[in-house]
């Protein structure tokens, strides 16, 4: 559980704050999206969270462990592991083991414990077998689960992420999402910041950031059927999401608090069988008597 | 592309030794080199050849890792046989060249020493993979605790260093890329242009450097990175047959030495 209390946070000490009087709970096993135009402080909070920055004011608190003391930073930061955006300048180790084994390491735990929390992080992520290879040589999308293999093994209780995704093909993509969706089942808590509203619609809560502001706080279905909103913040809801918004507008019997595909398809066959119903009761009864 | 001197798995003996026993054989033979006559050479030069049959090393590719040291060689050999001094051999000197005896003996005895040293090196790391020299190395430095660098600091930087060389080579690759897709030209006749085209690449490829540097700081952070003790995936104990190795290098560097 991480709480934020108060936190505002300024680069420099005359500067306008990065982020304002933010406070926040984030329960245990939760997934939340955060999203955001760019500079509105999204990277800035979550690098709060492990202690990489200290509030100017304000506390955040881990399991009542504060970030400001240096005696809770090695508990803090194995326990909230950090996945960045870019998955070549993360990486540690000279081979796929070693990286995955650099975080264990670092807390001091015996060569055999390390090994076991490494094959399991590998098997986890499926990145067993590659367990030679050098980072350099993999895809982004395998570097970016090699990445989130090296936090597993550190046995976290939450795991942040910033826009990691961003930088991969498709396939990548979808590797690690499944990955987090899959991790979340296994109780571990995911923040997820995004750009893109597709990978916000999978979350269990999701915040929106502007202007170092907290400003929204719901579930997906309240937050992302704001289409307007979310436009004039400057986000793009999900493609699907606008079509059925303006289908809507159109004057459709749609709801636009729709975010997958198979939800828009079964939404719009609903639609053309009314209509197909409707057209039938329009035409004339003996239709086979004119042909 | 096939590395020249890189670790390959050959699954042989010698790839199972402990590295320490390896960098110290290295170190070892390198001192026995520089020491001996050219006798001496040739035993050392045939223990070169015993251990990389045993590393099942095939000569051809152990050999070719001095193709790229060969042109210093060969000027260094060129110079030793042109300019010593000595009884000259039959038919020369024609006209102002002059080679002797001395210098043909001076030559290869000290080519062949430099050759067999990056033999020995090259043995190190063919037979050895780079995160095993690097847990060797900072075991082997720990005694500099004393003088307060930490060895465990040692070992992470130099793995970096070797972690991030291709990296780097990528990222030069792909700014020269952008530039000469902008109408750089990178192989201009004047050195001049040489020495600019060397800036153009330089400034953008530091920069670089130093963003990554930041986020990696911060990677290495968020995973727990501190000053101090460290464990690693690869405890390296020294089996009684090391022990013994070690203890024959310390017993031939005195015989060498007195």
């Amino acid at each position: 559980m991480i709480r934020i209390q108060n936190l505002t946070f300024a680069y420099e000490a005359d500067q306008t704050p990065t982020l304002k009087d933010i406070n926040l709970l984030i329960n245990e096993g939760e997934y939340i999206a955060i999203i955001g135009p760019n500079g509105c402080g999204k990277t800035t909070i979550i690098r709060h969270l492990n202690a990489l920055l200290v509030p100017t004011a304000g506390e955040v608190l881990f399991n009542d462990l504060n970030t400001r003391d240096p005696k809770s930073l090695r508990e803090i930061r194995s326990r909230v592991g950090m996945v960045f955006q870019n998955p070549d300048n993360q990486i540690v180790g000279m081979s796929v083991e070693e990286d995955v084994a650099f975080g264990p390491c670092n807390f001091g735990l015996p060569a055999v414990e390390v090994r076991r929390r490494v094959n399991h992080a590998l098997e986890t992520v499926g990145l067993t077998g590659l367990e030679k290879r050098r980072p350099h040589t993999l895809s982004g999308g395998q570097k970016q689960l090699l990445a989130i293999a090296g936090l597993l093994a550190m046995d976290p209780e939450i795991i942040v992420l910033d826009e990691p995704t961003s930088s991969l093909d498709p396939a990548g993509k979808k590797n690690v999402l499944t990955l987090l969706q899959k991790l979340k089942g296994q109780g571990i808590g995911i923040i997820h910041v995004t750009h893109n509203m597709d990978e916000a619609a999978i979350s269990d809560r999701v915040l929106v950031m502007d202007g170092g502001e907290l400003i929204a706080d719901g579930s997906p279905d309240d937050i992302l059927s704001r289409v307007e909103w979310l436009k004039a913040l400057g986000l793009a809801p999900p493609k699907v999401t606008e079509l059925m918004w303006h289908l809507q507008q159109a004057g459709e019997d749609v709801g636009s608090n729709i975010f997958t595909i198979q939800d828009a398809v079964s939404e719009i066959t609903i639609l053309l069988a009314e209509l197909r119903t409707a057209r039938n009761d329009n035409m004339p009864r003996k239709v086979g008597r004119y042909v | 592309m096939y590395n020249l001197g890189q670790y390959v798995p050959r699954e042989s003996p010698v790839d199972k030794w402990d590295p320490r026993v390896k960098i110290v054989g290295v170190i070892v033979l390198s001192i026995i080199i520089l020491q001996v006559n050219t006798i001496g050479l040739m035993i050392a030069a045939g223990a070169v050849i015993t251990v990389s049959q045993l590393a099942r090393i095939p000569l051809g590719l152990l050999l070719r890792t001095l193709r790229p040291v060969l042109p210093l060689f060969l000027c260094l050999f060129l110079l030793y046989i042109f300019f010593t001094p000595g009884r000259s051999l039959p038919w020369f000197p024609i006209g102002p060249v002059q080679i002797t005896y001395q210098g043909l003996y001076l030559g290869i005895y000290q080519v062949g020493k430099f050759l067999l040293l990056v033999l020995g090196a090259s043995m190190l790391t063919m037979t050895t993979p780079q995160s095993e020299i690097t847990i060797g190395l900072e075991r082997l430095l720990r005694p500099i605790r004393v003088i307060g660098i930490s060895s465990h600091d040692v070992a992470m930087m130099v793995s970096l260093a070797l972690r991030f060389v291709p990296m780097l080579l990528d990222e030069m690759n792909s700014i020269s890329d952008a530039q000469l897709a902008r109408g750089a030209n990178f192989n201009p006749r004047r050195l001049s242009g040489k020495i600019r085209a060397i800036g153009y690449l330089a400034a953008p490829l530091s920069v670089n450097i130093f963003r990554r540097c930041d986020e990696l700081v911060d990677a290495m952070e968020a995973r727990g990175y501190q000053q101090g003790h460290r464990t690693y995936l690869r405890e390296l104990v020294l089996t009684r047959a090391d022990y013994c190795l070690i203890g024959l290098f310390i017993v031939m560097v005195i015989a060498v030495l007195v």
